[in-house]
């Protein structure tokens, strides 16, 4: 609390400084994309992991053991054909708790997130695949700081200092996924549509929910819900070679789209 | 004259005494007429509207519930649940229903054996529900089966008790990550009828 107090006017003086340097430079602010500036690095985050296994399926597949399998096969995918360099949240059977996943990401300075989940569902005929980016259940005070920062994303990323106390950190990293929204919801849009075309599955569409991996990213960050293991039928689909591989191209073929589209 | 004169010294006294005596009055009749006034209100909001009874039964209260259907949506279901005495023990009735699932033939969102251990309603109008761990523990959640857990509870409590405006879930008595690693518990919800079917 000490601390918090202490930071508090620096906190003010980094929000003044980066609406000065907004309204003094609107055009070149405005108009350099954050993901353009150096996408080198893109982060993939298997869903789940260790005690923690996700989603169960009725033959006993389990969530975690698909997420893992399609995000190796998506980052052998990226280095293969792209010059990225690609960071898994985790390449084994572990537990990592969700923090410690956007930490990773922002750690490496990710250019793009992309977490992979199978969906799960209590009613058995559920099925199809859909794709989330982030809906804050912002309040009132949220809503009115997060449209002040909006249109100055890059300036605010540039502005975290990451030695400086938790408290202030905590409140600018639960909004740093506000300044890509859009771009988020594009990517989103794209992977959807490759999913769709190749999974064969029904398409659920792009859907936005308050998912806790999604808040602390600051880049674009995406949540690929690939078909359900919760369904007896997809459920051996996920557990096949086959279809995990289709699902890591889809992925692969819809940011490819969104790193053409943004240049 | 000087009678009227002594008569006219007086009257100002009298008046005054007279204007004394009606304010009081009007600020008893104030004050007991808006405690009066208060009581009733609170009274109306527990009292159902189908309720036509009937001397011996207590009153009860018609809840609206929301359930997973085949669709995948989440489904209303009326339930009578009993009536009072406050807002917050409704509340703890209308989840305990939740979680004792469909009449209907509709599927809780919530795990069987999960208690709600106490609702708190705070003036802001922000519920605070918490769990016992079973919420958390008896299932394997995927995304959408936790976003149905989620928000069949704060749509249950918004939809049906007025001052509730948000809900922040516990679980044993605590914060928590998320039910099942996917949906942000450490903040507040505002209802999402989006997932329930029109
Ligand atoms: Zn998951």
């Amino acid at each position: 609390m000490q601390i918090f107090r202490i930071k508090r006017p620096a906190l003010i003086a980094a929000v003044l400084a980066i609406a000065a340097v907004g309204l003094a430079f609107p055009g070149p602010v405005a108009a350099a994309p954050a993901q353009d500036q150096a996408l080198r690095t893109v982060v993939i985050d298997p869903g789940h992991g260790g005690l923690e296994s996700g989603a169960k399926g009725k033959f006993g597949n389990l969530e975690k053991d698909i997420t893992l399998a399609v995000s190796l096969k998506l980052k052998a995918l990226i280095e293969k054909d792209m010059g990225f360099e690609v960071v898994l949240t985790r390449d084994r059977d572990v537990d990592v708790s969700i923090e410690n996943r956007s930490a990773i990401a922002n750690n490496r300075k990710a250019g793009l997130f992309i977490s992979i989940h199978a969906n799960g569902s209590v009613q058995r005929k559920a099925g199809g695949s859909e794709t989330f980016f982030l809906s804050l259940n912002a309040t009132d005070e949220e809503t009115r700081r997060l449209a002040y920062l909006e249109n100055n994303s890059s300036a605010l990323q540039s502005r975290i200092d990451p030695s400086s106390d938790s408290d202030l950190m905590m409140i600018l990293w639960d909004m740093a996924q506000n300044a890509y929204i859009k771009q988020s919801s594009r990517l989103a849009e794209l992977v959807q549509a490759e999913l769709d075309a190749m999974l064969g599955t029904r398409n659920r569409g792009i859907k936005q929910a308050p998912f806790k991996i999604l808040t602390g990213v600051a880049c674009p960050a995406i949540l690929v819900e690939a078909a359900f293991i919760s369904n007896p039928d997809e459920e051996q689909k996920l557990a096949s070679d086959a279809f995990q591989t289709k699902v890591a191209e889809a992925i692969f073929r819809g940011l490819a789209l969104f790193l053409k589209r943004g240049e | 004259m000087a009678t009227n004169k002594k008569g006219g010294i007086s009257k100002p006294a009298l008046i005054l005494g007279g204007l004394t005596l009606v304010l009081l009055v009007l600020v008893i009749i104030f004050f007991t007429g808006g405690g009066g006034e208060k009581v009733k209100r609170f009274v109306d909001s527990n009292v159902p509207k189908t309720a036509e009874t009937a001397g011996a039964k207590a009153l009860t209260k018609t809840v609206t519930l929301f359930f997973i259907a085949d669709d995948d949506l989440l489904h209303k279901e009326t339930r009578e649940i009993t009536a009072g005495p406050t807002e917050a023990d409704e509340a703890e009735r209308a989840l305990t229903e939740l979680i004792r699932g469909s009449e209907e033939g509709l599927i809780s969102p919530l795990p069987p054996g999960t208690k709600v251990r106490q609702v708190f309603i705070a003036r802001d109008g922000l519920a605070t529900v918490d769990f016992s761990r079973d919420i958390a523990d008896s299932f394997s959640y995927g995304s959408t089966s936790e976003l149905a857990a989620v928000y069949s509870v704060v749509n249950t409590l918004v939809f049906n008790f007025k001052p509730v405006k948000k809900v922040v879930l516990l679980v044993e008595g605590a914060e928590r990550e998320t039910l099942g690693g996917h949906v942000d518990l450490s903040r507040a919800f505002f209802p999402d009828y989006s997932l329930v079917a029109r």
